[in-house]
């Protein structure tokens, strides 16, 4: 192809105007030269990138040349595929940079090689981090493994070992120790600042200030290098948490075993390093050999490093986070004579880094957030009457509390920790008891909900303050919220809108656009006037004809006659039985009747199109169907619910809420059908996919997803022609997949051929005059359910 | 009337069931017994309901009829039928009928499962009237004063549809069961599996990690009933990862990654 060609092709892909020559100058010639096979991927690659971004696609044509070196052409799709979901994730710099890499990045994955990513690793991670939790913390990426408390960073993708498994293990491990740091009270650090074990350190690194309680920040802040003093830190906590591993979960420290020596394999050689730097990696390969057995032995290490370290005193069941304090104090002083600076070697990778800095932040937003949930539900809880009484929390087996002329009066304590809990929490206990609450001499045992909350509270501060009971008592009554008290009842929540996120689905690169469109649920405001009157009127004949109909349907119980066995006895049957018996004919054992019930059992889900394309006739139509759809589903009891859609680009897809599957019909649902107003456009992936959700989780035997448009999806952006026709193709697949029968109806002029292909051959009805609608839904509702 | 007592002399229980009780249970059912109040057990499945049965049966000497609920017992089901044999109509007593008349315990298990029309006709028998009419013979029977009926039903499966009416619910002196605490789990695993305290202690960790699972992907977590089935197939020999793939992993979901999931507590465990 000529140069020429090569540059009309591009503009007719992209159009001119986004396109200025220069940008792509460059690339027609490599273009140009390329075979005819191996242009047109690229061509259909680029028409994938173009519409996502501009910048992307110059970036792809840059590294383009690199990319056919190491790919074959059947590749190029999935390169390309993958640098689009990095786009969507981290944004045009991750996704150049993985562009550029592309041998490291991507080409090495397709020949198989053992890494694992954490996007592979996190379905079967994040669920056995909640089971080990017992509360949800969230697993996400970072450069390093470590924890702020709320949330475990794990690298993006771990290739440490020669197989898949292996390498799991490794992030199953580092999830599991993160977490146990967390559970062992490696963040609760607080240290009295005048106590014995900060005598060692020298009197100028101690605080000036009078500081009651030192916490984690504070005290890696007393070392003079921090960084090595964190370091130090973490070691010890992990010689402690991995002890704690071996006794609570055996199997996992058993599996893990065989790699500590490979994991020893990798660690820089002592020689290469010197001072605190080389006495600090000695320690990490101790560490690393001592997670095999949860032994760490005299013969691993120099004997006076060992002397130094005590490792009993970490790997004791009672060893707290302070004696890590005292190893670290210890350590230091060893290693402050020493006047080369630490510069650290890698850490080790199961045990990550330490940053109390982010656990800090993130411990006090967490803590603010669990405290207006705990305090919102145990005031919801919390009977009126008691809202005066003094509460005091105490687990089940402890002695009543003495609630007079102590200073604590209010004091909680969670499961199986003793009030002094704080100084020294012993570790966590698994299967730690439930917590009652005492209000005055009654026992109360704290609801279900409550426990998750209290755990993590419990498990964040190592007691429940005595403020967050006092505020709920004062709170109780008045902060009851009408319904339920779960914690997922926000009262300061604007009702009617709540964002949720979708995929979308884009079949020029054959994935998922991820979290692509926002869909909103909005209120419709009821509107009153004539227009229900009016169309009751209007239709009154064939409304009268239509109750009769689908009255008819209604659990159709009929008795059964000549069966086997039954309720009562089949008289008809009885007679001739005695008829053939006396005749010497063979006679029947079907002499009973049972009554047999029809229950019908269906939910149904009906989206209107409220985008402008369906202002006047259409519309009307649509709405006076829905009315009469509702007055003869109300002779039936099915559950229905009734939605309408619109929305302007991706980011604002709305659903109109008109009736909810429970609820009933009435003057406020006929109002809203009332309000029904022609909006913006139509995207109609967003509602199917919403609404598939809705009728996934009932418990219906047949979920019915019907759709009322005019025509073709169409968005403001790119969402129109092929794509969005895919799209809504897509959705409505994804609907089938989960049990659900999508339906489309649709009010157009000429059938297209592309409907048959969007909704699939017999999921569909074309109506081609308009007023001939109203009189048709009911009668395809009676056609789907019968 | 001999034939009936003959069957409901089948349902008596002569070994005593293991059960360690968890609370109070079995005073408050042996007092609601005295007192000829029907009784309502709630609690997820597997958590020791029926066995709870089991054992006040055995401890009050009552014969024990079980009905297991379901959506297609009708009322004559449970009352009886006249059948047609050697060309007459004989009337032949449902097995509610003939725990009446013969003072035995009727327990309806999982009684949600069952028709709102056919949960109506415990009506009269649950309430001070203690009377069991039968429409077709024109009988009214009138409970003994040992007979006495139990329901059980799972809160645990939150549909509208698989509710209790109030005024069933109503008549019962109801106790709520729950999966014992460790101790006691581990303790009941071990007996009834016969394994050693330690791997019952393991199973039972585990089924803490999978109940705290409950709102994250699964309907329930393992019930000690799993447990035990668990315990049993390890001391047959089979090798506990195996045995908890088998009976815990594998019963509890069909989703990919919770599998996975479950499979990886179990092997940290284990």
């Amino acid at each position: 192809m000529t140069r020429d060609a090569v540059k009309n092709r591009l503009h007719r892909l992209i159009g001119h105007d986004s396109l200025h020559f220069w940008d792509i100058e460059d690339h027609i010639d490599l273009l140009a030269a390329l075979p005819e096979e191996t242009r047109e991927e690229v061509f259909r690659q680029i028409m994938a990138i173009w519409p996502v971004s501009y910048a992307l696609c110059f970036a792809f044509l840059n590294q383009l040349a690199k990319g056919l070196n190491c790919l074959q052409i059947d590749q190029l799709a999935a390169w390309v595929n993958a640098t689009l979901d990095v786009y969507e994730n981290s944004g045009l710099q991750a996704a150049s940079r993985f562009l550029a890499e592309v041998e490291n990045n991507f080409a090495c994955k397709l020949r198989g090689t053992p890494g694992l990513t954490l996007e592979e690793a996190r379905g079967r991670l994040q669920p056995y981090l909640t089971g080990l939790a017992g509360y949800e913390i969230a697993i996400s990426t970072g450069v390093a493994a470590y924890t702020d408390t709320t949330t475990i960073f794990l690298a993006p993708e771990i290739s440490t070992f020669d197989a898949k498994e292996q390498n799991f293990l490794l992030y199953k491990l580092t999830t599991t120790i993160q977490w146990a740091f967390i559970a062992n009270g490696l963040f609760r650090l607080s240290i009295p600042s005048d106590g014995p074990l900060l005598a060692p350190l020298p009197s100028k690194s101690k605080p000036g200030r009078a500081v009651e309680n030192l916490r984690l920040l504070d005290f890696c802040a007393l070392f003079p290098q921090p960084k090595l003093a964190r370091d130090v830190l973490l070691l010890a906590e992990t010689v402690r948490a991995t002890a704690f591993l071996h006794r609570e979960l055996p199997g996992l420290m058993r599996d893990f075993a065989p790699l500590c020596e490979q994991l020893n394999q990798l660690r820089p050689a002592l020689s290469s390093l010197s001072g605190p730097d080389q006495f600090v990696e000695q320690l990490k390969q101790w560490v690393i050999s001592g997670t095999r057995n949860g032994n760490w032995s005299r013969k691993e290490v120099d004997p006076g490093i060992f002397d130094l370290c005590h490792p009993a005193s970490l790997t004791d069941p009672a060893a707290s986070v302070r004696n890590s304090a005292a190893f670290t104090i210890a350590i230091y002083g060893e290693l402050g004579r020493s006047h080369l600076d630490y510069r650290g070697t890698p850490p080790i990778p199961y045990a990550g880094v330490l940053k109390p800095r982010q656990a800090e932040q993130a411990g006090k937003k967490r803590r603010e957030e669990s405290k207006k949930l705990f305090i919102q539900a145990l005031a919801a809880y919390l009977p009126e009457s008691k809202s005066e009484v003094q509460k005091t929390l105490i687990p089940p087996a402890a002695q009543p509390p003495a609630r007079q002329g102590e200073q604590e009066q209010t004091a909680v304590i969670p499961p199986g920790r003793k009030k002094e809990s704080t100084d020294s929490p012993p570790p966590p206990d698994l299967l730690s008891p439930q917590t009652f609450i005492t209000l005055d001499d009654e026992e109360l045992q704290l609801p279900e909900s409550l426990q998750p909350l209290l755990r993590e509270i419990a498990n964040d501060l190592g007691h429940i303050p005595p403020e967050y009971i006092s505020s709920a008592s004062q709170r109780a009554g008045h902060g009851r919220i009408k319904g339920s008290a779960g914690p997922s009842d926000e009262a300061e929540t604007p009702t009617g809108t709540s964002a949720i996120c979708y995929d979308e689905w884009d079949f020029r690169r054959s994935g998922f656009r991820k979290n692509w469109c926002t869909l909103l649920e909005k209120e419709l405001q009821p509107a009153t006037g004539t227009f229900i009157a009016d169309t009751m009127h209007k239709y009154r004949g064939q409304l009268r004809r239509l109750r009769r109909q689908f009255e008819m349907m209604r659990s159709q119980q009929c008795f059964v006659k000549r069966q086997r066995d039954g309720d009562d006895i089949d008289l008809d049957a009885v007679i001739e039985t005695h008829a053939d018996l006396a005749a010497g004919l063979p006679v029947s054992e079907r002499l009973y009747i049972r009554l047999l019930r029809d229950r019908r059992n269906i939910n149904t889900i009906f989206l209107v199109d409220m985008s402008s394309s369906t202002e006047g006739w259409v519309l009307t139509a649509i709405k006076e169907s829905l009315v009469l759809l509702c007055e003869s589903l109300s002779m039936l009891g099915d559950q229905y619910a009734i939605y309408g859609f619109s929305g302007m680009k991706r980011s604002r897809s709305e659903l109109y809420h008109i009736k909810h599957l429970d609820e009933p019909y009435n003057d406020t649902v006929r109002n809203r059908i009332t309000a029904i107003n022609p909006m913006d456009y139509t995207r109609m992936g967003p509602p199917i996919r919403h609404a598939s959700n809705l009728l996934a989780n009932r418990d219906a035997t047949t979920k019915l997803l019907i759709t009322l448009s005019d025509g073709k999806p169409e968005d403001y952006d790119d969402y129109k022609g092929d794509y969005a026709i895919e799209d809504t193709r897509h959705a409505l697949i994804e609907a089938k997949n989960r049990g659900i029968h999508p339906f489309c109806i649709t009010i157009d002029r000429h059938a297209h051929d592309y409907i048959a292909h969007m909704y699939g051959e017999v999921n569909y009805i074309v109506i081609d005059k308009v007023e001939k609608l109203p009189g048709r839904i009911p009668q395809i509702y009676r056609n789907l359910t019968a | 009337m001999t034939k009936t007592s003959e069957k409901i002399a089948e349902h008596r229980i002569t070994e005593e069931p293991f059960y360690l009780p968890q609370c109070n249970e079995l005073q408050i059912a042996e007092a609601a017994y005295r007192n000829g109040l029907p009784i309502l057990l709630k609690g997820p499945t597997g958590c020791g309901k029926t066995r709870f049965m089991h054992y006040l049966a055995w401890n009050l000497a009552r014969p024990l009829v079980t009905i297991s609920c379901h959506d297609d017992l009708s009322t004559s089901d449970l009352v009886g039928r006249y059948l047609i044999k050697n060309g007459e109509a004989i009337w032949t007593d449902g097995p509610l009928t003939a725990a009446v008349r013969a003072g035995a315990i009727c327990y309806l298990d999982e009684i949600v499962e069952a028709r709102k029309d056919t949960t109506v006709v415990i009506h009269p028998l649950a309430d001070d009237r203690r009377e069991l009419p039968i429409e077709k013979t024109g009988e009214l029977l009138t409970a003994p004063p040992e007979f006495m009926l139990a329901i059980s039903y799972n809160p645990g499966y939150q549909s509208v549809l698989k509710d209790l009416k109030q005024s069933t619910r109503q008549r019962f002196v109801a106790m709520e069961f729950t999966y014992p605490p460790p101790d006691l789990e581990a303790k009941i695993i071990g007996k009834e599996a016969g394994i050693d305290q330690p791997t019952a202690h393991s199973l039972v960790k585990l089924a803490k990690m999978t109940r705290s699972l409950k709102d994250a992907g699964l309907q329930e977590g393992a019930s000690t009933r799993l447990l035990i089935h668990a315990g049993k197939l390890i001391a047959s020999g089979i090798q506990p990862r195996v045995a908890c793939r088998a009976t815990i992993t594998e019963t509890l979901t069909d989703d990919h990654e919770l599998l996975a999931a479950i499979d990886e507590m179990a092997s940290s465990i284990l």
